[in-house]
């Protein structure tokens, strides 16, 4: 497989490196979850989950068998696996690994990142309206309306990096943000990393918008969504909305945050040390989510247009400083 | 790849320097914590954001003081630390406790539409100031827009909310904004000025704590939405 051996090391090729990316989110991302809500019980003072429980619950979920309600048709099959592709793809897309774009890498900006997430979002959506039941369908209809109020942050947070980096694909970004201590300060790109924050908290349904792992149907957004599926699909779903915290964190640190740790180089041993890097840094920005999510409480429905405001405030304004001072 | 340099370079050249971009950070923190006041529910972490605002304008001036090598601003920085922080909300707060009333509820709109309304008028501030030209030799000029936004959002605080410790507040951080645009444009101003800005705070603040006892004896609240209804 290796192309030879060069100097430092054995070299991978750029198409082994990329497959190496997918399967680094696709096999990390259960052990992510695992650790977080491992290290959230024990903040709370319970033992919790083993680290590895979410491996052990996709295999279980694998073994059953598939039970479909009566009235749905072949969205409800098709919806978790099409959200699965999704995630699936994205990390083509954004640097998981390496400072360098691999070869697909320039297959779509940001915002074709950002649209292939929806569009998993949408088929999981899709798959939950598709079912009688009444949870299921208030969880699509308020996921869908809260990731169309947080779509304006987002916007804002691509025009940021355009702005910055005249281009908006994200290994530029990353770049820009390496290339000196100066770039790292501005206060552009502090208010963009906080907004990303905000929308990171968002999408990975944490705690002032929603409780992660609560059994209340009532406060659920993203949660309810899976309540009618079961056995591989529900493995496919779980596993899917793991990949999908783990591309966040990615794009939060390996974009906007620290985009430091990331292979420079071809060689075998780099790429491992990114991997290991990359999976300190997602359980670091995770033990962060755990210490917001132990130390407030949940907002009522109502109120997380307050969230979604925050968050579009400090977008627009990280904008606007760039309009004004070049800053 | 060439290509890909040969951008992230040309980007990294227009990067303000350090300096600026430290001041106009702390200047963005300014204007958010004016922000914060007006989404904040409870009067007393209303005054905490405003020992917090004061803090920052504090470490700004610090921090200009240090870099420009202007020490007049090591002293407006103290007296700063020393009414700001320290002194105004410790009256306020005090006033409150006597007072007794923890929550008012004062939001004439919705937050989430307040704090629209106040970005539209932020992006007014900051377009309106960037239109002039202002040559500073302590603080980048983008600072400037966010200080005039600021200015404009603690007018906001004073007509959004319909409280009397909204509207001192406001009128204190209004003062805060003021003095971050003197600041900018400014830094050399006599002391005697800045010095004469603070005995206006000072009245200022005598003003607001008659008007909050006066306002709570009379009518039991710290609201002021039954003032447009005469009293027999």
């Amino acid at each position: 497989m290796a192309q030879g051996v060069v100097g430092q090391g054995v070299m991978l090729t750029p198409v082994e490196i990329q497959v190496l990316q997918d399967l680094t989110i696709v096999v990390l991302a259960p052990l992510v979850s695992g650790a977080i809500a491992h290290v959230e019980a024990r903040w709370q003072g319970r033992r919790g989950p083993r680290i590895l429980q979410p491996y052990y619950d996709l295999a279980k979920w694998f073994r059953k068998e598939t039970l479909v309600p009566e009235d749905a048709s072949w969205v409800f099959v098709v919806g978790p696996m099409v959200a699965f592709m999704c995630y699936l793809i994205v990390p083509l897309l954004i640097p998981v690994l390496t400072t360098y774009p691999l070869p697909l890498g320039y297959m779509g900006d940001i915002l074709a990142g950002g649209f292939v997430l929806a569009l998993g979002g949408f088929a999981v959506a899709a798959a939950a309206a598709e079912t009688d039941a009444p949870y299921a369908q208030l969880g699509s209809s308020r996921a869908m309306t809260f990731g169309a109020l947080i779509e304006p942050t987002i916007l804002f947070i691509t025009f940021v990096v355009a702005l910055v980096t005249s281009t908006d694909l994200p290994y530029f970004e990353a770049a820009a943000a390496r290339a000196s201590v100066a770039q790292i300060v501005r206060p552009a790109h502090i208010l963009a990393v906080v907004a990303f924050f905000l929308v990171v908290l968002n999408d990975t349904g944490r705690i002032p918008v929603e409780t992660h792992a609560g059994t209340l149907e009532l406060g659920m957004i993203d949660e309810a969504r899976t309540l009618e599926h079961s056995g591989p699909l529900l493995a496919l779903l779980t596993w899917g909305s793991a990949m999908k915290q783990l591309i966040l964190y990615v794009l939060l640190v390996n974009v906007f945050a620290a985009p430091w740790g990331l292979a420079s180089t071809r060689s075998a041993g780099a790429v491992g040390l990114a991997i290991l890097a990359l999976l300190g840094k997602a359980l670091g920005v995770g033990v962060l989510f755990t210490v917001i999510d132990n130390s407030f409480s949940k907002l009522r429905l109502f109120k997380i247009t307050e969230f979604m405001a925050a968050a579009f405030l400090l977008a627009v304004l990280a904008v606007l400083v760039l309009f004004v001072g070049g800053s | 790849m060439l290509l890909a340099h040969s951008v992230i370079l040309s980007s990294a050249a227009t990067v303000p320097s350090t300096f600026a971009g430290v001041a106009d950070a702390l200047t963005v923190l300014v204007l958010l914590s004016e922000f914060a006041m007006l989404h904040a529910q409870l009067s007393r972490s209303q005054i905490r954001l405003y020992a917090f605002q004061s803090l920052v304008v504090t470490a700004l001036a610090v921090y200009v003081a240090a870099e420009r090598h202007i020490p007049g601003l090591y002293a407006i920085a103290g007296i700063t630390l020393v009414l700001k922080v320290v002194v105004i909300p410790a009256i306020v707060l005090t006033l409150l406790r006597d007072a007794r009333v923890e929550l008012v509820a004062s939001h004439r709109l919705g937050v989430a539409t307040m704090v629209l309304i106040a970005i539209a008028v932020s992006v007014f501030g900051i377009f309106t100031a960037g239109s002039i030209t202002v040559q500073s030799r302590s603080l980048p000029s983008g600072a400037l827009g966010l200080a005039i936004a600021a200015v404009l959002v603690s007018f906001l605080l004073i007509v959004l909310r319909s409280d009397v410790v909204s509207q001192a507040v406001g009128f204190f951080s209004l003062e805060n904004a003021v003095s971050l645009t003197s600041l900018v444009v400014a830094a050399g101003l006599p002391l005697i000025v800045e010095v004469a800005f603070f005995f206006d705070l000072l009245v200022a603040v005598v003003v607001f704590g008659v008007l909050m006892r006066v306002h709570h004896s009379h009518h039991d609240t710290l609201s002021t939405r039954q003032l447009d209804r005469l009293r027999g």
